[in-house]
C-alpha cells in the first residue's frame, strides 16, 4: 500500500467514526444510521491485496465494537468473514463497477447482520435482539446501498485503481 | 465711401445694440405678457419640449433608479448582515435560555440523589442500530468507573459499561442488555425493566397477579444498589395478560427521552475496576 493510500484509508476511516458516531445520529432515526466502515472494508475487499485487507478488514470490525454495542471482537469477527468471502470472489468480479460494489454491499450488509445475530444469539443472553435485528435489517440495507451508491460516485472511487 | 467702409461695421454694432436697448425697453413694461417672437418661439418649440422632456425625465428617472438601486443595494447588504446577526443573537439566546433549563432540571435531579454527581456531556451514540450506548465526555481521570448510574433530569438514563481514561460508554435502558430493578409506584409491584431496542422498555417478572396498569410509574427499586431508589424510569403503556403463564406482558416508554440527550449526571457510586 501506498503512502497516499494508507493516508487516504486512515482519514476515510476516522471520517467514517466521526460521522457516524457524532453527526449522523443527530440528523438521522436510529434505523438509518449506515455502516460506513463496513463500506470501507467492502471497499478494500473488492481493491484491495489479501495480505493487507484481511487485519485491515478485522481492525475496521474491532473499530466498531469499539463504538457500538458491549462486545468486542463481534463485529471484528463478522467483517473478517465477509472480507474472505468478497475477497474469495473478488478476482471473478469487476471490481471497478459502481452498480457491483452497491450490490456487495448489501450483501456483505446480509452476512454481517446474520453472522452478528447467530454469536449474538450463541454467546450472549440477549434474545430480544433478534427482533431488533430482523426489524432493522432492510432500512440498514438500504441505508447502506444509498451510502454505497454515492461513494461510488467519488472520483476516487474510479481513479483507485489499487488502494492495497 | 471709405468712411463708411471705415466705420460702417462700428455703427451696424452700435445701431444693433441701440435697437436691443430700445427692445428691451419697449418690452419692460409688458414683462407678463408673451409678445408675437415668445409667442412664435413657444408655438415652434411646443411639439418637441413635450417629447424631449418626457425623455429627459424617463432618462433621470433611470439615472436616479440606477443611483437609488446602488444605494439600496448597500443598505440591503448592510441590512442582511445586521439580520444575521440578530439572528446569531436570538439563536444564541435561546440556546442559552433552553440550556439554562436543562441545567435547571438537572440540578434539580442533581439535589434529589443523595451522592456525589458528575455533569457530563454526550457526544456520540453507538454507530450501530441495533444496540443503544452512546458516549459521554468523562472517564476515568474524572473518577468514573465501570457500573456507575446516570441520570438525567427527567429520570435513569443507564448505566457505565466502558471507561476510558476521557470518555466512557452508557449502556442505555432501552438496550437488550440492560437490566434495572423496578418498582411500580403506586402498587408497589416489582420486577426488573429489561430493554427492548426499539427504544421502549418491558418489565420483567412481574407476575399475572401483580396490580399494574396503564399510566402507572415505574421507578427504581434500590435493589442492586446501583440506582438510588425512586428514581423515575417510565410510564407503563401496555399491560397484557395471556390465558397462560405465571408472568404479564408490561410495556414501558422511558421518562427520559433519550434522542434529545445533552447533558447527563453520573452518580459518582459504587462501580467497580
Amino acid at each position: 500500500m501506498s503512502r497516499r493510500s494508507a493516508l487516504l484509508l486512515i482519514c476515510a476511516v476516522v471520517s467514517a467514526v466521526v460521522f457516524q458516531a457524532a453527526v449522523l445520529p443527530i440528523h438521522l432515526a436510529t434505523p438509518f444510521k449506515p455502516d460506513l466502515l463496513l463500506i470501507i472494508m467492502v471497499f478494500l475487499a473488492l481493491r484491495g491485496s489479501f495480505e493487507l485487507g484481511t487485519p485491515t478488514a478485522w481492525l475496521l470490525g474491532l473499530l466498531k465494537d469499539v463504538f457500538s454495542g458491549l462486545y468486542l471482537g463481534l463485529n471484528a469477527f463478522s467483517f473478517l468473514l465477509v472480507f474472505l468471502v468478497i475477497k474469495s470472489v473478488a478476482d471473478r468480479l469487476y471490481a471497478e463497477s459502481g452498480f457491483l460494489f452497491v450490490v456487495t454491499v448489501v450483501v456483505a450488509t446480509l452476512i454481517s447482520a446474520t453472522v452478528n445475530l447467530l454469536l449474538l444469539l450463541m454467546f450472549t443472553q440477549t434474545p430480544g435482539i433478534v427482533y431488533s435485528m430482523i426489524a432493522g435489517l432492510i432500512p440498514h440495507i438500504l441505508v447502506n446501498s444509498f451510502a454505497a451508491s454515492l461513494v461510488a460516485l467519488l472520483p476516487a472511487f474510479a481513479r483507485d485503481q489499487d488502494v492495497a | 465711401m471709405d468712411l463708411f467702409k471705415k466705420y460702417g461695421f462700428i455703427a451696424l454694432i452700435g445701431t444693433g445694440v441701440f435697437v436691443a436697448l430700445i427692445f428691451y425697453s419697449l418690452n419692460v413694461p409688458r414683462n407678463r405678457e408673451a409678445n408675437f417672437v415668445e409667442r412664435g418661439a413657444m408655438t415652434v418649440f411646443a411639439p418637441i419640449l413635450k417629447p424631449a422632456a418626457r425623455l429627459s425625465g424617463f432618462f433621470e428617472d433611470i439615472w436616479d433608479g440606477y443611483i437609488n438601486l446602488v444605494n439600496v443595494q448597500r443598505e440591503n447588504l448592510m441590512l442582511r448582515d445586521e439580520i444575521k446577526e440578530l439572528n446569531a443573537r436570538v439563536v444564541a439566546g435561546n440556546e442559552a435560555v433552553k440550556s439554562n433549563q436543562r441545567l435547571e432540571s438537572l440540578l434539580e435531579m442533581k439535589n434529589t440523589v443523595n451522592a456525589p454527581i458528575l455533569t457530563s456531556m454526550v457526544v456520540g451514540e453507538d454507530v450501530s442500530s441495533w444496540f443503544r450506548t452512546m458516549i459521554i465526555d468523562r472517564g476515568s481521570t474524572s473518577g468514573i468507573r465501570n457500573g456507575m448510574a446516570v441520570v438525567a433530569a427527567d429520570g435513569v438514563v443507564g448505566q457505565i459499561v466502558k471507561v476510558a481514561p476521557s470518555t466512557s460508554r452508557v449502556l442505555l435502558l432501552s438496550d437488550h442488555a440492560s437490566g434495572i430493578a423496578a418498582t411500580i409506584q403506586r402498587s408497589r409491584a416489582r420486577g426488573v425493566v429489561k430493554g427492548k431496542g426499539d427504544g421502549l422498555c418491558s418489565l420483567e417478572f412481574a407476575t399475572r397477579e401483580e396490580d399494574v396498569k396503564v399510566g402507572d410509574i415505574v421507578v427504581s427499586s434500590g435493589v442492586g444498589g446501583v440506582f438510588t431508589k425512586g428514581l423515575s424510569i417510565g410510564e407503563v403503556t401496555m399491560v397484557k395478560r395471556g390465558e397462560y403463564g405465571i408472568f404479564q406482558t408490561v410495556t414501558i416508554r422511558p421518562a427520559v427521552n433519550i434522542a434529545h440527550l445533552e447533558e447527563v449526571l453520573v452518580v459518582m457510586r459504587g462501580g467497580y475496576e
